[in-house]
């Protein structure tokens, strides 16, 4: 099965990407991937979370602001969707990514995960990461007709997207309770039931979009069907030097 | 026939844990399995009061169970609207082809499937209440009821903690495994935890007025007592099992008839339960010789402590070197404040209260220990041991302040008042 690990860390003490701290730490990265290739189905750095927008569904039309969906120093700064049998297969792939000796790894089950486009975006576009956050509501999860009703809605908005190349990527994710969370500390594994910060964790799934600015991430995003009181929080992805 | 009835029952919950563990295997689900164990539990109770019980129920339980499993499995396929989630769920074939018929052969339990259901109930992406509450549900085969009645707790809230632990396991994709050898180290520790704290919560109460829960006191030794069979090499299961037999062997004398606390100290050691002791000391034993140079493991040395007082024929002819020794050794491989505390306690003994109170100003700022009654109360019976009762009468009016039952409030006023009394 497929798994959703969100990447966090702490901004006020992690590397700005793109700083010559941040590169120093790629090379973690690319022998985790190296080791692991088999296994990695998508993974992407993300800007700090000040370069975030945030579309709250709690009025009509949107409310859009400026700045991430929860206000805080620990911040998610990259995601991976990652191939395992087990949960335990899924903690032995988290336990090796690097931040997890710093900050932490949020691993949720993904009811699935899919490429669109073959991993090309729109000609000369940007991407973006587009993560849905809110309430979750009791008895919404996978097998449930209200799960299948937003199932609908969001098949509906891909297919609008598909002649445009927009939306190149996504994936759906269960509840919240099916978290766990995964530290490393003086070479010990820390795992935990539950997400790192409920407040501030992704409910429902997440799209990577195809853009040409902000202004055009944001009017995309704002169309991913959401449940009245849902948010989206659109960040751009971070460009790896090349190499 | 009233008779008859709870032997039936007592003799199914005995059996019905390592039948649902092989139906867990068989089935791949585990609310599955919890089901059909229960469509068994309704069928054994119709028919075994009247026929007796089976010469071997386990494996009555687990074919009768299988078979109702199977039966519902055709059911829900035939109903047609979640088929396909049936035969996967199931681990049945998919239509069109019809479910297997209920088996002919009788099915055994597996005593591997048994370890298998208990790290799948610990494992350490599930929160430890949830742990214990799928051990003592599913491996100790106790009812919802009767977990919430021992931990204080709503049914409902108990309930909901069970099944949300139950679709995770489902969802998140735990798997239903001992784990291999090179995760051991890591995975064995939290099954230990949750063992003891099944005990810890039925010997030391949390909340509440009654001091000892009898009920998880025996099923916490049960379960210590199952792992070990079940993991003989493994030195830190028989370390938990000598830890929870020594300490579970003081349950009788560690309650006045009032239900008032008897300290260590006070115990009338006649009262202590010697059979408890010896299987204590032979496993604490067995746990030594097999950790041979590795040293032993936190509870191994904890169990060796408790092996002190067992052996001890008094309070006072206790070897307090020694005990201060094992914390000390023990705050090296499992570091906390609460160690720190108590080896405070055995050097006060070992080498005078103001040797204790060095110690246990040492740890007395943690913010671990701010909120419980641990450090005034370790504080206020050495200064009262010292003679200095009026400082005695403030840490004890902190510590029943603190305190979080009644009989340990009631114990702490008895003290304060005697210091008062002392004080003039």
């Amino acid at each position: 099965m497929q798994y959703v690990a969100l990447l966090g860390t702490d901004e006020r003490t992690a590397p700005a990407p793109g700083s010559d701290e941040y590169n120093a730490n790629l090379g973690g990265y690319a022998a985790f991937s190296e080791r692991n290739g088999a296994a990695i189905v998508d993974a992407a750095p993300l800007q700090r979370s000040d370069t975030a927008t945030t579309i709250r569904h709690t009025d009509d039309p949107p409310l859009v602001t400026d700045g991430p969906y929860a206000e805080s120093a620990e911040a998610i700064g990259g995601y991976y969707v990652l191939e395992a049998e087990t949960l335990d297969d899924a903690i032995e792939l988290a336990r090796q990514i690097p931040v997890a000796e710093v900050g932490w790894v949020s691993i949720r089950p993904a009811v699935g995960w899919w490429d669109y486009t073959g991993g090309e975006g729109a000609e000369g576009a940007d991407r973006w990461l587009a993560l849905m956050y809110g309430k979750e509501e009791p008895d919404s999860g996978p097998g449930t007709d209200a799960w299948a009703e937003m199932a609908a809605a969001h098949q509906a908005f891909v297919a609008s997207q598909a002649d445009a190349r927009t939306i190149t990527a996504g994936g759906a994710v269960h509840p919240l309770d099916t978290a766990t969370t995964v530290r490393v500390r003086d070479g010990e594994v820390l795992v935990t039931d539950g997400p790192y910060a409920e407040s501030a964790e992704v409910t429902g799934g997440l799209y990577v979009l195809s853009a040409a600015d902000r202004d055009a991430a944001v009017a995309l995003a704002s169309r991913i069907p959401s449940r009245p009181g849902g948010a989206v929080e659109v960040r751009p992805l971070h460009v790896l030097p090349a190499g | 026939m009233a008779d008859a009835a709870a032997i039936a029952e007592r003799t199914f919950r005995e059996e019905s844990g390592r039948a649902l563990a092989t139906l867990a295997r068989l089935l791949g689900d585990l609310s599955a399995a919890e089901d059909a164990v229960q469509e068994a539990f309704v069928e054994a109770m119709r028919t075994w009061p009247v026929r007796g019980v089976p010469d071997r129920p386990g494996a009555w339980i687990t074919t009768t169970a299988r078979n109702r499993a199977v039966d519902r499995a055709r059911r829900e396929a035939g109903r047609g609207r979640r088929e396909r989630e049936a035969s996967t769920v199931w681990s049945l074939p998919a239509e069109p082809d019809p479910p297997p018929s209920p088996v002919e052969e009788v099915l055994v339990p597996v005593d591997d499937d048994q370890l298998r259901l208990i790290f799948t109930c610990c494992h350490p992406a599930l929160a430890p209440a949830a742990q214990v509450g799928l051990t003592l549900r599913l491996v100790c085969g106790l009812r919802i009821s009767e977990i919430a009645r021992a931990f204080l707790q709503p049914e409902a809230t108990v309930a909901q903690r069970l099944s949300r632990a139950k679709a995770k396991i489902r969802a998140a994709g735990i798997p239903f495994r001992v784990p291999p050898a090179h995760l051991l180290p890591e995975r064995v520790p939290p099954v230990l935890a949750c063992i003891y704290l099944v005990f810890t919560e039925g010997y030391s109460a949390s909340a509440g007025d009654a001091l000892v829960r009898h009920e998880l006191c025996d099923e916490a030794v049960r379960l210590a007592r199952l792992l070990v069979e079940l993991m003989p090499d493994e030195p830190e299961a028989h370390g938990l099992a000598a830890l929870v037999l020594l300490q579970d062997s003081r349950r009788a004398a560690r309650l006045s008839p009032a239900g008032d606390i008897v300290l260590l100290e006070d115990q009338d050691r006649s009262r202590w339960d010697r059979d408890r002791i010896a299987a204590g000391l032979g496993a604490l034993g067995r746990a030594t010789r097999l950790a041979g140079g590795r040293g032993p493991g936190p509870y191994t040395l904890q169990a060796a402590i408790a092996a002190a007082h067992a052996r001890a024929p008094s309070w006072a002819a206790t070897d307090w070197p020694a005990i201060a020794a094992r914390y000390a050794d023990l705050a090296a491989v499992a570091p906390s404040p609460v160690v720190e505390l108590n080896r405070a306690v055995a050097v006060s003994f070992a080498a005078g209260p103001e040797a204790g109170l060095a110690v246990l100003d040492a740890v007395a700022g943690d913010r671990r220990l701010a909120r419980t009654h641990l450090v005034p109360a370790a504080r206020a019976d050495m200064l009262r041991r010292l003679g200095r009762p009026a400082e005695a009468a403030d840490a004890y009016r902190t510590a029943a302040a603190r305190a979080r039952t009644g009989p340990e409030r009631a114990f702490f006023a008895r003290r304060l008042a005697e210091c008062e009394g002392a004080g003039g």
